[in-house]
């Protein structure tokens, strides 16, 4: 029994967090009253079990202390979820666009354009159901294209991740959205030839708090923000983990282009580089190294192949340019001493590389070679010697991999698999890799699109290596998608020519379900309204607080607000309505909903998850949902884990690596085989720049119209689109800045060196823009960005201007990139992108727009739906 | 007696605090202690943030604010019947008592009085008196991540609060900062000659009274002197084989990276 909170009338558990499919973290309390929520809480572990029983750890150094911390560290994006919940965004009851007609003209050209007006859920899901049916009937399987991974909230029973997948799938199939490594696409696409370590491609990092704190004398927080990035996919524990190294005097670097709040925090230095221009500052590193014999020659020798292709492209290459500190000096920012300093510290003092996803470092062109590249760097020093490591603060024990948290190890890992109602990440005939859905939508039978690879970010290194197209051959193109994770524009690449595919004519319909109204959402023909975690009966899962793993019973907090169902429901009512329509004649269609839910209830699928979760070796069911929680205890022998790399250091032929040579492929020669035409991957690092691929580089001719290079990163108060209509985080100063006309833009980080040059100051409005669009920015004058750079989060809600064209909020990633990583690697480039900026009047704006500048909003939570809906 | 023990070496700058104040009050009723706060606007518990230094020395100062709990409360004394010093040490101003006395606001030194315009109310930061009570600690204490804002008893940190300051302004807060971190001067030394960083410089801060601190250079080639107030200073510099930098003149309003100082060779 669940101890009430102060003044509640009952207190429930729940994950408030962003991992989706299946899995998360941020375990917390939730307490109530009159269908009312009062307050978020941390669970303590503690509250309902022994907790030795759960083998806490405890580590000491030099006096120092560092334990097991007995209550969840949940972010403020938890504390202020309920603002979020119950926002003046949500969608209160099904949707349909006005001029939308499903027996005659349905006006693609005016997604996103035109208003929506109420229908009843029986109306909605008729007119879905019929249409549903029709694409089968026309054009056979495959014409739905099922956009069911995007970003969203974490459930089990009701997740938001393709719901609709397995009725698609009983009436014969669909296409899938195949999610890529989207924040770690560096490493998955580049790094992974060099180490091999699947599937992520980043480093092993096991057990590494205990080698940091012993071993480690310097980290360098590589484009790294660990106290940002979590917050969706662990919470706080990293921060706490970044505390206490330095409370252990190892001496924190961060590089980056923005002091970010990782660095703000914890970084004894501060080195800034321009965006996605680390690679040449690494090989000077590796320059420096070569040069004054500052590396591990006989590892080099023991563990790795190709050393002498990377010699020879550091000294020279194909181009003849030696890559000296001089040289990367004009082309990364970095002062040439402090390349030296850096390389030569490096050498001297066991270090470090610190990781958190996302950034300009992994996520813009040709994001392969900097991953790949820290890998060389890496083994010059001895990669896996006690103190020498690669090591991540985020996604701890994705994929149930214990290679993959640096914490002591969990003797399980919690599954949720077997009640789980969504999609999986599986390999799939027919699919599109999610940073080619503008592509994909206008590819015909006639004119297919091609690439390599499932894509998908849990796919072997060798599925890199598969050609694919779409459609395949036999198969239609798309004609419809149903989305319930609207967040594509705002969180992919080339946003606006996402918008201008959705008025494709051949795509004849776009269905969406959600609970929010927001980016995509308002180019959906019908729109169903989705609950959010606090209105349903759920459970959940912590595998990635780095904590205990934890299993939760999620009861229902709230009664669903409007007429919100969640997304297993919403699919059970278009299930029933084809199966009511159709089923007395086509014996595809009977018995539907039955064999779409297989009888279960939400009770049942909450046991059925739970007693396949690994929890119940530990806790009886019958204990479980007394609780409400259970726990997996740490093992007791941790401290005698293998640390990272030791293993492969300390002995490379006993224990290889899964490269084809089982040591570490400077010299790739599964890339050499198998794209040995690539000159922008080649099969060793090599320095590139501008290119015939992108010119997104301070050196590229375009650079005179677009100076700065802007730094788009997982967004601080946001988890990437959601939660931008959260009123009180939009009270805090870097999360918005109110305009003159009183609208919150998403704040642009300029330096005052280049606020002067432009000159703009605190609080003015900004054009952000490039040959593919323009969006705003509110002026934030700061010294935490490195002139030369700007920075814009990304994720902001999109309101449109022009759709396809320009933007009022600041959704910067409408103006990136639509090309992918580079010409083998269907990744996503994000950040680090060539942007003029420049200010503007918004008045005289909005006398030039006074549509979009017409639409009413509220400072605290952005535009109002009801600028959408018809009167 | 109850305190605060704020330790901003701790201090991430989620907002946490200042997040969880308003998950507790906002829209929440906890009469007889507390009425609701506006759901925008105030900010019981506020985050401040400073940033320090220019490019590339640039640190981030953070500091969770809100009433300091003094025990010479000038509310306190000015209106005995509205406001109260418990016998715990918190403030608490009376929601009924209080109605309709706007001059609360500007009688409190800190600015941490906030007006509730509809409610025609002065309300503020009462350590969650109602959690408290019920053997709870404030919700904001209960939501930090790192341990950075703790309360309880004095007595419970009395090796704390012997080495706290206290943003004093003659009112006998109950609110301790420990690692403020003050004001710095950072710079680095370098030779232009070879362009390169020079470690190990020692370098030498003359401060406004005239007593001296000395660091040295580091791998980098940095110094750094933390934790100081406004005032004239001044810096020198010296490094076997250099020509010494001598009487750096430093007037220092703000953090400030003075530059990376090219010592000619010998």
């Amino acid at each position: 029994m669940v101890k009430k909170g102060f003044g509640a009338d009952k207190t429930v558990y729940d994950n408030i967090d962003w991992c989706g499919f299946g899995t998360g973290c941020n375990v917390s309390k939730v307490d109530v009253k009159d269908d009312k929520v009062l307050r978020v809480r941390p669970l303590r572990y503690d509250e309902s079990y022994d907790i030795q029983k759960f083998n806490p750890w405890k580590i000491e150094h030099h006096g120092e202390t560092f334990e097991t911390p007995m209550h969840s560290l949940i972010p403020p994006t938890s504390a202020a979820y309920k603002r979020h919940a119950f926002s003046r965004n949500r969608i209160p009851y099904p949707l349909i666009r006005e001029d939308f007609d499903p027996e005659g003209d349905r006006h693609p050209e005016t997604r996103g354009i035109s208003k929506y007006k109420r229908i009843s859920w029986d109306e909605a899901v008729t007119i879905i159901a019929k249409e549903v049916k029709r694409q089968f009937d026309t054009y056979g399987p495959g014409s739905i294209l099922m956009q069911q991974d995007g970003h969203g909230e974490t459930k089990i029973v009701h997740p938001c991740h393709g719901c609709m997948v397995k009725l698609l799938e009983l009436l014969g199939g669909a296409t899938l959205q195949a999610r890529q490594p989207d924040s770690w696409e560096g490493w998955y696409w580049g790094a992974k030839h060099a180490w091999g370590t699947e599937p992520l491609g980043q480093g092993y990092d096991q057990n590494l708090m205990l080698d940091i704190t012993k071993n480690t004398k310097m980290l360098l927080y590589w484009g790294c923000d660990n106290e940002t990035t979590p917050w969706g996919w662990g919470g706080q524990m990293p921060s706490r983990l970044s505390f206490w190294f330095s409370d252990c005097g190892i001496t924190s670097v961060a590089i980056s282009p923005d002091l970010n709040y990782s660095g703000a925090c914890h970084a004894d230095k501060w080195i800034p580089v321009w965006p996605n221009t680390d690679l040449a500052l690494q090989f000077a590193i590796a320059y420096v190294w070569i040069t004054e014999g500052l590396y591990d020659r006989e590892y080099i020798d023991t563990h790795t192949v190709g050393f002498d292709w990377l010699e020879y492209e550091v000294m020279g290459g194909k181009d003849g340019v030696v890559k000296d500190p001089k040289w990367a000096e004009e082309r990364c920012g970095v002062p040439a001493r402090t390349i030296k300093a850096l390389a030569r510290k490096w050498h001297k003092d066991a270090t470090t590389t610190c990781h958190c996803n996302g950034g300009s470092y992994i996520r813009s062109c040709y994001a392969h070679e900097p991953a790949r590249m820290e890998v060389c760097l890496l083994a010059m020093q001895g990669l896996g010697a006690p103190g020498r490591n690669f090591m991540k603060f985020i996604e701890w024990n994705i994929y149930e991999n214990p290679n993959y948290s640096p914490m002591p190890r969990d003797a399980a890992y919690l599954t949720g698999w077997a009640g789980y109602n969504a999609a999986f990440l599986d390999a799939q005939d027919r699919f599109i890799p999610k940073t080619m859905i503008p592509e994909g939508i206008a590819a015909t039978p006639e004119e297919p699109i091609d690439w390599y690879g499932h894509v998908i970010c849990m796919m072997p290194r060798e599925d890199q290596f598969l050609p694919f197209q779409f459609p395949p051959k036999g198969n239609p193109g798309l004609h419809m998608i149903w989305s319930d994770t609207p967040c594509w524009s705002t969180c992919w690449n080339g946003g606006n020519e996402y918008l201008n595919a959705l008025h494709n004519p051949n795509l004849e319909f776009m269905l969406l379900q959600h609970p929010w109204f927001e980016n995509d959402a308002k180019f959906a023909d019908i729109i169903l309204p989705v609950t959010t975690r606090f209105e349903v009966e759920d459970c959940a899962i912590d595998n990635q607080s780095g904590i205990f793993n934890t299993f939760l019973h999620c009861e229902q907090a709230v009664s669903p607000r409007g007429e919100a169902k969640s997304d297993w429901f919403a699919v059970q009512e278009v299930a029933k309505k084809m199966e009511e329509l159709f089923g007395a004649d086509d014996p595809k269609y009977a018995n539907l909903l039955h064999r779409y839910t297989d009888g279960r209830t939400v009770e049942s699928s909450i046991d059925l998850t739970y007693s396949n979760s690994s929890a119940q070796i530990w806790t009886p069911i019958e204990e479980f949902k007394e609780k409400g929680y259970a726990m997996i205890p740490k093992v007791e022998d941790w401290e005698e884990d293998p640390a990272g790399f030791y293993l492969f250091y300390s002995d490379p032929v006993k224990n290889p690596l899964p490269t084809p040579s089982g040591k570490i492929e400077i010299y790739s020669t599964a890339l050499a085989e198998h794209f040995p035409d690539d000159e922008q991957r080649m099969p060793y690092p090599h320095y590139i720049a501008d290119s015939d691929r992108f010119h997104e580089y301070r050196e590229s001719a375009k650079a005179k119209d677009y100076p700065y290079l802007i730094v788009s990163n997982h967004p601080r108060w946001r988890i990437h689109a959601n939660f931008d209509d959260n009123s009180w985080l939009r009270e805090i100063e870097t999360c918005k800045v109110i305009g003159p006309d009183g609208y919150a833009y998403e704040p642009c980080w300029i330096n005052p060196v280049d606020a002067e040059q432009l000159g703009v100051k605190d609080g003015d409005v900004v054009k952000i823009y490039n040959e593919r669009g323009w969006t705003l920015g509110g002026v934030y004058v700061t010294e935490r960005i490195f002139p030369g750079a700007v920075l814009q989060d990304h994720g902001a809600r999109i309101d449109p201007i022009e759709p396809g064209v320009s933007d009022r909020a600041g959704a910067n990633n409408l103006i990136a990139p639509k090309e992918c990583t580079s010409q083998n690697c269907a990744g996503e480039v994000t950040s680090g992108f060539l942007v003029g900026v420049e200010k503007v009047d918004v008045f005289e704006l909005a006398r030039e727009y006074p549509v979009a500048f017409g639409r009413t909003f509220q400072a605290d939570e952005g535009p109002d739906i009801d600028n959408w809906l018809v009167a | 007696m109850k305190v605060f023990v704020i330790d901003q070496k701790y201090c991430n700058g989620c907002y946490g605090c200042q997040i969880a104040c308003k998950d507790e009050h906002c829209g929440n009723d906890w009469m007889p202690y507390q009425k609701p706060q506006p759901e925008l606007g105030h900010f019981w518990m506020k985050l401040q943030e400073t940033t320090h230094g220019q490019v590339p020395r640039v640190k981030l100062e953070y500091r969770p604010y809100m009433c300091q709990q003094c025990d010479s409360c000038p509310l306190v004394e000015k209106w005995p019947d509205a406001v109260t010093k418990r016998e715990d040490g918190l403030v608490c101003i009376d929601p009924v008592k209080a109605q309709g006395n706007k001059d609360m606001v500007d009688a409190c030194p800190y600015g941490v009085v906030y007006w509730n315009e509809e409610l025609s109310l002065a309300q503020k930061c009462d350590g969650c008196a109602h959690l408290v009570d019920a053997g709870e600690v404030p919700h904001c204490v209960d939501l930090c991540p790192t341990n950075a804002i703790r309360f309880g008893d004095e007595s419970e940190f009395t090796e704390e609060i012997a080495r706290a300051t206290r943003i004093d302004m003659g009112t006998e807060s109950r609110v301790y900062y420990l690692n403020a971190p003050g004001l710095f001067i950072g710079g680095g030394a370098w030779n232009s000659d070879d362009d390169e960083v020079i470690i190990g410089a020692k370098v030498t801060l003359t401060m406004p009274d005239g007593t001296t601190r000395t660091t040295e250079t580091d791998d980098f080639g940095d110094f750094w002197f933390r934790n100081l107030e406004a005032g004239s200073y001044r810096v020198d510099i010296q490094a076997d084989g250099y020509a010494s930098v001598a009487d750096h003149a430093v007037d220092l309003t703000k953090s400030l990276n003075i530059g990376d100082f090219d010592m000619a060779k010998a």
